[in-house]
């Protein structure tokens, strides 16, 4: 019976090897955020009012009627003086956007900001294990992941994705795409690569609905370094709770609210509809629908579930907008990330989660210093918040992002440490929030609201602007 | 010159057979093994006699706690390990986009095209060389805008030849598998050259009304390997989603890239570039295996991006016209070749069978520490699979991949066929292959098929299948209707 004996101590000691491997999968099943880094592009290609106001002007396809809609659009954007656009737009290229003018911005943005997370984090590029690259409207031959293979020398099994056209909402599709692959358990480090081509993407045109993109956009970008390595939790800064993305494409509406098409004289612009805003919402109420019990403390849930059966038994056929109203988002939440995609629509979600001014404050910010700069702009939002010493150890910070298709994605992040670097916002964190945000445009450009068609002359304001002391 | 003596044939033979016998041996080690640990356990329990059993089983003083608590361990285990375990991904089964003969290109009306688009004579020539050599038919398909003199690539006209493909193979798969498109979970496209705002995963979920909480991705920029990046995407989702199901959709749109200028190393893409798509549906649940074609087995990808030559190989870059088009470098075949041998690399291990990987690995013992000049093992793959479907990149990268891996005419037929038949349709070719295979009635239960793929990067991208149940002829799809004519002869040059 020895040998019984013998048989049923080995069974026995690789069930306990077998269990131990399987607890420690589950631990490694966690996505943790090691860190982040903003692009801040140099100096020289800040665009300011008054090189707004050239490039409006440069453009012949213009009459008094666009000025009026571009004018509008620019004092009512809460965007400031100190965004960044590509070289050729600044230099004057704009109608004629050749590869290398892309390429150009992109390398400006991967050969800065890369190198800085790897410095930051100590991490080699010979270590990461996953790369996902998400730069929207701009997709060349080798994809741009395999230019960060090629530029940083990466290992030749590193897994590469590159999405691409998935809207400013995609940097949380790419964390998606990474956190699944983490949940397989086998120890990893992955990079997340966030950004948007403007260069090859003006819109030369004069149809309204395409040239709201061409004031809005900005140059920026962000790349993060995830990973599922118990052993990096002290470093991490962020852990992802929970995900949840909303896709509305089945409505027609929905989906054709940004189009990119041919305008009627063949140039290629983004058309945005005025279904866009109402779009918008209802993706976020999808979205809010599964997100909130994933968020929200059980007590609150109750709360809510208590109130619709009440409401139910009372007023069948009543909408559920009283409920709804008293739905305390802030006991689930501590800090809110919001997509800067203009300021209708930080003022929409601001209303529709009853937000106060300071819950909002990183995301107009955000808009004035840096414009919207697409998928990367909640990673800026979340520097405000870390460098005005916002965020504490256990805080709950929620990223809400909206993109063409329609989507709407969001995500819960948990904080693991006290969080305080400055990263881009450093120097300039000091000044805000500052004392207004009005444009300067509305001194500068009041003019247009009193000129009509008889009396405008392109020409003659051309003169006078060139001839101004501004 | 003197007569060669006949070679010894009875030593040949016997030789062929202690390889057979050997390879026999290793693969089967375990299980030979066994045999004679169980005779000698069934010769003692024999020898001990049921008495002495049933007292020793008394002895043990078990009582129905014992019982109990040893049997819910024994299960709690089984569990565990069984839950731990990764989840088998089930290929249930795909459709390939079949192009209607009005979309033809055959030779005549390419090079009447050419010679009325192109101004310089010299490159009308070069790609009349090109199209003798390249081991394309006349049934190969381009979209209607490039049907156009000059082409017509309008943002229309690629998202009109998007939906044509795209659909066309989505609604043959609907077809084939009863597939509700509000049970679909996953959606990966994957679309190299043609990026619209909303994604094409966009425009799939607003054709097919797809579920709003749907998990979509959108691959661009690629290459034609990308294919099997989608596939190893959607196997990642699917070890972590229970009871899902993915559609993968692999497609390239030739509408928007046609190269306007002269530049040779730019014109070889117009001329073996063609219309294809193909869409696949992946899943893991346990009641789609009894239903599924193939279980995916291993997915090994590679990437040698950090070699500048390799990175630099296929490039999408402006002339000095300011026309954009991809060129494709001469070192082409020598680095997909380094490429699939670091590919090899890693998935022999995890193919070959015992005694391959036994051979090679003395071979290399010997090759290193006893005699440097002997000859280096080449794995014979064709002992780990039945069937290989290499992507139908052009003419030179079959015929160097046959080489490579030492295979025979028929193995390739498959990659050749194809080509001639649909052209370089990129990451979609290797379905198309598939589907030759299965048309032909070669596809048997249990049978491994090896999917390789190229792309830009440069990356070289594996897939191994298992086949799950034997596919009966004749199969619906691209090659219904033309599959009694191949295979066919390719001349070397075809004259035009």
């Amino acid at each position: 019976m020895d040998v019984l004996t013998t048989l049923t101590i080995i069974f026995l000691l690789y069930s306990l090897y077998l269990l131990y491997k399987s607890y420690k999968l589950k631990c490694s099943r966690n996505c943790y955020l090691v860190d982040y880094v903003c692009f801040k592009p140099s100096p020289d290609r800040q665009i300011t009012t008054r090189k707004c106001g050239e490039i409006i002007e440069r453009n012949k396809n213009l009459g008094l009627a666009e000025y009026k809609f571009l004018l509008k659009v620019i004092v009512n954007s809460g965007i400031g003086e100190r965004t960044y656009g590509p070289r050729n737009i600044i230099e004057g290229r704009e109608e004629s956007p050749t590869l290398d003018d892309a390429i150009e911005e992109m390398d400006e943005f991967l050969n800065v900001c890369i190198h800085d997370l790897f410095v930051k984090t100590k991490i080699s590029p010979r270590d990461v294990d996953v790369l996902v690259v998400n730069i929207s409207t701009f997709c060349p031959a080798p994809s741009l992941a395999s230019r960060i293979v090629h530029r940083y020398n990466m290992r030749d099994d590193v897994k590469t994705y590159s999405l691409s056209s998935m809207g400013c909402s995609a940097t949380l599709v790419a964390i998606d795409v990474v956190q699944n692959i983490f949940k397989s358990g086998k120890k990893s480090l992955a990079v997340v690569i966030t950004s948007e081509s403007i260069s090859p993407n003006w819109y030369s045109g004069n149809d309204k609905s395409m040239m709201l993109g061409n004031c809005l956009f900005r140059c920026g970008g962000s790349a993060m370094l995830l990973t599922n390595d118990p052993a990096m939790q002290a470093q991490a800064k962020m852990r992802l709770k929970c995900l949840v993305r909303t896709h509305i494409g089945a409505n027609d509406d929905a989906f054709n609210s940004a189009v990119q098409k041919e305008d009627d004289m063949g140039r290629v612009g983004v058309h945005l509809s005025k279904d866009l805003p109402k779009a918008a919402m209802r993706a976020f109420t999808e979205n809010l629908k599964r997100l909130l019990p994933k968020i929200l403390p059980y007590r609150e849930i109750a709360l809510i579930a208590f109130h619709i059966v009440k409401q139910k038994l009372v007023q069948p056929n009543a909408k559920l907008n009283k409920v709804v109203a008293q739905i305390n988002f802030k006991s689930g939440v501590d800090h809110f990330c919001l997509h800067t995609g203009g300021t209708a629509v930080i003022d929409a979600v601001r209303q529709a989660l009853r937000l106060s001014e300071f819950d909002v404050e990183p995301a107009r910010m955000t808009l004035h210093r840096w414009g919207n700069t697409s998928a990367s702009s909640i990673w800026y939002v979340l520097g405000y918040m870390e460098a005005k010493k916002r965020l504490k150890k256990k805080d709950r910070v929620l990223m809400i992002s909206f993109g063409s298709g329609f989507k709407c994605n969001s995500c819960l992040w948990e904080v693991t440490r006290d969080l305080g670097d400055g990263d881009v916002w450093e120097d300039c964190i000091k000044e805000y929030p500052p004392k207004t945000i009005v444009n300067p445009y509305l001194d500068k450009y009041g003019w247009v609201n009193e000129e009509t068609e008889e009396t405008f002359n392109r020409e003659e304001r051309i003169e006078a602007f060139k001839n101004s002391p501004w | 010159m003197p007569a060669q003596p006949l070679p010894d044939f009875s030593t040949s033979v016997r030789l062929k057979y202690v390889k057979l016998g050997y390879q026999y041996l290793v693969n089967h080690f375990l299980t030979l093994l066994l045999i004679p640990m169980i005779a000698t356990c069934v010769l003692e329990l024999v020898r001990r006699g049921p008495e002495e059993l049933i007292s020793v089983y008394n002895s043990l003083d078990l009582d129905v706690i014992h019982i109990l608590c040893s049997s819910f361990v024994i299960i709690f285990v089984l569990t565990v390990y069984y839950m731990s375990r990764p989840r088998p991904v089930y290929l249930v089964d795909y459709a390939c986009f079949k192009p209607a003969p009005s979309c033809r290109v055959p030779f005549a009306t390419f090079m009447e095209h050419t010679s009325m688009i192109c101004e310089d004579p010299k490159s009308v020539q070069f790609q009349t060389r090109i199209l003798e050599r390249s081991g394309l038919g006349e049934e190969t398909c381009l979209p209607p805008a490039n049907h156009y003199i000059p082409p017509n690539p309008t943002m229309e006209a690629a998202r009109a030849e998007a939906q044509l493909v795209i659909f066309s193979a989505i609604d043959d798969l609907i077809k084939k598998t009863g597939l509700q498109p509000k049970h679909i979970d996953i959606l990966v496209v994957n679309c190299s050259l043609f990026s619209p705002t909303p994604s094409l995963s966009a425009m799939i979920v607003n054709k097919y009304k797809l579920r709003s909480n749907i998990k979509s991705f959108n691959l661009s920029g690629m290459g034609c390997s990308a294919g099997l990046l989608s596939i190893d995407l959607a196997r990642d989702l699917l070890q972590v989603l229970p009871g899902s199901n993915a559609l993968v959709i692999s497609t390239e749109i030739i509408t928007p890239n046609f190269y306007k200028g002269n530049r040779r190393d730019m014109l070889l893409p117009n001329c073996l570039f063609r219309m294809g798509a193909a869409a696949i549906l992946l899943s893991n649940r346990r009641r789609d295996a009894t239903r599924a074609k193939y279980r995916l087995l291993h997915v090994v990808r590679t990437h040698k991006g950090a070699d500048d030559r390799a990175y630099r190989c296929v490039y999408q870059e402006e002339d000095s016209d300011g026309h954009c088009g991809i060129s494709l470098s001469k070192d082409l075949m020598a680095i997909a070749g380094d490429a699939l041998k670091s590919n090899i690399t890693t998935i022999g291990p995890l193919v070959l069978p015992m005694s391959e990987q036994l051979l090679f690995f003395f071979t290399l013992v010997g090759r290193k520490l006893i005699n440097p000049t002997l000859r280096p093992y080449i794995p014979d793959f064709k002992q780990a699979f039945e069937h290989f479907c290499i992507h139908a990149g052009g003419r030179a990268v079959i015929d160097e991949l046959q080489k490579s891996l030492q295979l025979s005419a028929e193995h390739v037929e498959a990659s050749r066929m194809t080509l001639h038949r649909f052209g370089n349709t990129s990451s979609s070719s290797l379905w198309y292959e598939l589907n030759y295979i299965e048309s032909k009635g070669r596809m048997k239960r249990g049978d491994r098929v090896w999917q390789i793929g190229f792309g830009s990067g440069f990356k070289c991208n594996s897939a191994v299948w298992k086949c799950l149940r034997t596919v009966k002829t004749p199969v619906d799809g691209p090659w219904a209707e033309c599959i009694h004519r191949y295979p066919v002869d390719i001349p070397e040059i075809v004259k035009l």
